[in-house]
């Protein structure tokens, strides 16, 4: 058996905030061919007909206020550039339209096309490079936060395309709850940042099952004393607050949150399994983006396998109901472990389905899963069996042992 | 071994007087429904439909985060102590329902 699955043994996922792929990491084609990102020939119409190519101006803060639209029929528009006729076909040319109707400022609207410089990245950027970075990892819906983080903690948003709470229908179950339930019993926490930022999974998780909740202190606790669950998901500080410790400024990176916080918190995260040698040698870190957040990427979403439940026409607010048969916009995803070779670039296609679908295989749980999740592909193979090495990312002999280091 | 340098975040980036976002209004109702199903004596005393600001949200989170998480495990000694009685309550015969019929 691979000997970086033979080792595995935590899965970590790190969830930020609403960025596209092209805005965070589409510099990258620029030094790899291989990553699908920004080019010269790229562009989107303003409201006067004029084209606006990707430019490589992102500022931390301060750019993307009012934050970009990214409910669905705003989304809708950015996919499909305001074609609402029944043979329309994907272009992603409508992002600078839809922020144009936010503001009416054609020069404001422009700025949903600028992408990160490399160098303003230095963390997302070298671990895209250094490990296994996905050029089709897409949101699990065109649509805001809360139905896209169901997907990473149920494989579906059980027929919610919005903000609004959603009911959790059974026999689905959390992924924690699958772990937590299986005989023989495997262990999971969600670690939100502190109880003042608290978690986007509030009325499910959080008021039926508070014992699963750990805070971000907590977390790092855990990584330095070998006490990580099999499977953590981490949520970011959601706002800025003031705590007994001092200042906490928001580092999930949601328009308009400092980007910089977020990156100093993913190499956090990344330092603390780090630093721990046989945590490190037995854990896969997932960080991504829950959603686009309205900003500009040039890749279409594909269609996929239809979930069981129907959004009306009413719900996504286009006239048109949804069958959750498409995906969202592409966001940046990167899977970091010492045994994947470096510089590794991914292009089979997933979304938030796929962190259950993989969670629940690798651990061989008995789970019901939704059509979505049933249809997602898996990012870590099973250790069962014959691993196809065409499909494994943990796919080194030895232990890389020249993986990056940050200053945290 | 590469080191790589991380930026902190600007100074100026704090601003809790910044208007909330629809993420957090969208997390204050969620706990707002949270909060409905509590006990009384573990609501928080903050109008919630009045919150602007992320400062205020966070407040109202923080409270009605650590009230959730209070009420649970204030039930769970409850019932951790009830569970402890049972145990130590001295066992009275009782005669079964086959014995009682015979008799």
């Amino acid at each position: 058996m691979p000997a970086g699955l033979d080792n595995l043994k935590h899965m970590v996922v790190l969830m930020m905030e609403n960025r596209s792929f092209d805005h965070m990491l589409g510099s990258l084609k620029a030094v790899d061919q291989r990553i699908d990102g920004i080019t010269d020939q790229m562009g989107n119409p303003d409201n006067t007909g004029a084209l606006v190519k990707p430019q490589l101006l992102a500022g931390f803060q301060g750019q993307l206020d009012p934050d970009p639209d990214h409910h669905f029929s705003a989304v809708d528009l950015q996919i499909f550039g305001a074609d609402m006729s029944p043979t329309r076909v994907a272009n992603m040319q409508g992002f600078v339209k839809s922020y144009f109707n936010q503001q009416r400022d054609t020069a404001h609207s422009q700025k949903v096309m600028y992408c990160f410089k490399q160098a303003d990245l230095p963390v997302l950027t070298t671990l895209a490079l250094e490990f296994a970075v996905f050029n089709r990892w897409f949101a699990s819906i065109p649509g805001p936060t809360i139905c896209n983080r169901a997907f990473a903690h149920y494989g579906t948003s059980f027929g919610r395309v919005d903000m609004n709470p959603f009911d959790v229908i059974e026999p689905i179950k959390s992924i924690y709850t699958r772990l937590i339930s299986a005989r023989p019993k495997h262990t999971a926490k969600v670690y939100y940042y502190d109880t003042t930022s608290s978690t986007m999974e509030v009325v499910n998780l959080l008021q039926n099952q508070p014992e699963l909740f750990g805070t971000y202190k907590q977390f790092l606790s855990d990584c330095a004393q070998g006490l990580l669950p099999e499977y953590s998901f981490v949520e970011p500080n959601y706002n800025d607050h003031e705590t007994d410790e001092g200042e906490e400024v928001a580092s999930d990176q949601h328009p308009d949150h400092d980007v910089q916080a977020g990156e100093f918190l993913i190499a956090e995260v990344y330092s603390a399994i780090k630093r721990n040698p046989a945590l490190w040698a037995s854990t896969a870190l997932l960080v991504l983006y829950d959603e686009h957040g309205g900003i500009f990427d040039h890749v279409v979403p594909p269609n996929c396998v239809p979930d069981k439940f129907t959004a009306t026409a009413n719900d996504t607010g286009t006239g048109m109901e949804f069958k959750f048969d498409r995906l969202g916009v592409r966001v940046p995803a990167v899977l970091i472990s010492p045994w994947i070779p470096k510089n590794t670039v991914v292009d089979r296609v997933f979304d938030h389905a796929s962190i259950p679908a993989t969670v629940t295989r690798f651990f061989e749980l008995d789970a019901t899963q939704s059509p979505r999740e049933i249809g997602a592909d898996i990012f870590i193979e099973p250790n069962v069996g014959t691993v196809d090495p065409g499909r494994n990312l943990l796919s080194l002999d030895v232990m890389r042992t020249d993986c990056p280091d940050f200053d945290v | 071994m590469t080191i790589i340098a991380v930026p902190r975040p600007s100074r100026k980036a704090m601003n809790p007087d910044r208007p909330t976002n629809c993420l957090v209004l969208a997390q204050v109702r969620h706990l707002q429904q949270a909060e409905c199903r509590l006990p009384v004596k573990y609501r928080s005393e903050i109008y919630a439909h009045a919150i602007r600001t992320e400062g205020e949200a966070a407040r109202y989170i923080r409270e009605v985060t650590e009230a959730i998480h209070k009420a649970h495990g204030e039930a769970a000694a409850k019932r951790t102590r009830a569970a402890g009685a049972r145990r130590g309550r001295p066992k009275v015969k009782t005669k079964s329902r086959k014995a009682r019929k015979s008799k």
